[in-house]
């Protein structure tokens, strides 16, 4: 599951505090690594996603660049409302390769997870890559 | 097409003309003040710069911060972490540029090591005839800085774009590598056999 295309199954990007339209949020759910949503400049940086239904989730996963701190939050709302906080996390930085996390939720329910990128290693991020484990 | 954001932290001792080059700046030429209003704190202006050659542009967010010392500490809470930055000084008084290397200091230790873009910028330049600080001068500091140096006047309406437009096409470039280097470094060549 983690390595499935969240979009394969009607996940959709609502929002996102960047937009280069050659790198467009919808390429991080795509399943495909080479293609990456880039941010455009000044932390926080955030992103929301939606799922179809209400999904319990127990792992998400993460291949970026240059994020430092993330925060993850759930929704359990129809509408993307009502977040609370999941998790928390300082990345290590990399060099000459994407980094990968995986963060472990004690299986929450989510219809929305959104992202908060705190702070970078860089002026710019990238993320290549969410995936979830039920 | 891409609309990049940075932040730009605009300092320099008190009265050099910071307020007034910014707001020349943002207002397109039609405001210039005669009196002095010294700045308390920390007033932002936000103005979009097209970059040349491209459909891209560059929304700059300029934290135009008080000069005078009294305020410093409270304004360096409202940076938070810097793009870009714009030290000015005027070129008819020696000790405003003596003081750049210190507002350059006070900048680059909020940056998280993060690369920081800049440029120098020696204003009044219609005051030349009191001038006390040679073109060649500042440009030297400016090159070992890393910075670029532009002279203005924002009170004859000279040249005030031109230090704003170097900052965005700084950041621009910055944007255009990383984003190759981040392109590459995604590449699977395993994919492609
Ligand atoms: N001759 C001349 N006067 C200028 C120029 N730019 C600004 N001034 C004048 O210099 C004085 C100070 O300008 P400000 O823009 O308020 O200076 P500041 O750097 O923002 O000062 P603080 O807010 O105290 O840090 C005002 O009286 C302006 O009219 C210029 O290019 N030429
Ligand atoms: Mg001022």
């Amino acid at each position: 599951m983690l390595n499935t295309a969240l979009n394969s199954f009607g996940a959709q990007v609502l929002f996102a505090t960047s937009s280069d339209e050659n790198y467009p949020p919808e390429r991080m759910i795509d399943g495909n690594m080479e293609t990456f949503w880039l941010s455009t400049g000044i932390f926080p940086q955030e992103f929301i996603i939606r799922f179809p239904d209400n999904m319990k989730i127990s792992v998400i996963s993460i291949h970026s660049f240059n994020i430092k701190r993330l925060r993850i939050e759930q929704s359990t709302n129809e509408e993307a409302e009502d977040f609370k906080v999941m998790a928390e996390k300082e990345f290590e930085q990399t060099e000459g390769s994407l980094q990968t996390n995986e963060i472990s939720l004690d299986c929450s329910n989510a219809t929305h997870l959104r992202f908060l990128i705190l702070s970078g290693y860089d002026h710019f991020v990238s993320v290549h890559k969410v995936g979830i484990q039920a | 097409m891409v609309k990049l954001r940075a932040r730009c932290i605009l300092v320099g001792d008190a009265a050099v003309g910071k307020s007034a080059l910014s707001q020349m700046f943002c207002s397109d030429g039609s405001h210039f003040q005669k009196n002095y209003t010294m700045t308390a704190g920390v007033e932002l202006l936000v103005k979009s710069m097209s970059i040349p050659e491209t459909n891209d542009s560059v929304e700059l967010y300029i934290f135009d911060t008080a000069g005078r010392e009294t305020f410093a500490e409270t304004c360096e809470k409202m940076w938070g972490q810097p793009s870009v930055v714009c030290v000015v000084f005027e070129i008819s008084s020696l000790d405003s540029f003596n003081s750049c290397s210190r507002w350059l200091e006070r900048v680059r230790a909020h940056c998280n090591g993060l690369q920081l873009p800049g440029v120098l910028v020696g204003n009044k330049s219609d005051l030349a005839s009191r001038r006390e600080v040679e073109t060649a001068v500042a440009q030297e500091w400016a090159r070992e800085q890393g910075l670029q140096y532009h002279e203005t006047s924002a009170k004859e309406m000279e040249n005030c774009d031109a230090p704003f437009l170097s900052l965005a096409q700084a950041f621009h470039a910055m944007y255009q590598d990383r984003r190759q280097i981040i392109q590459r470094l995604s590449w699977d060549p395993t994919d492609h056999q």
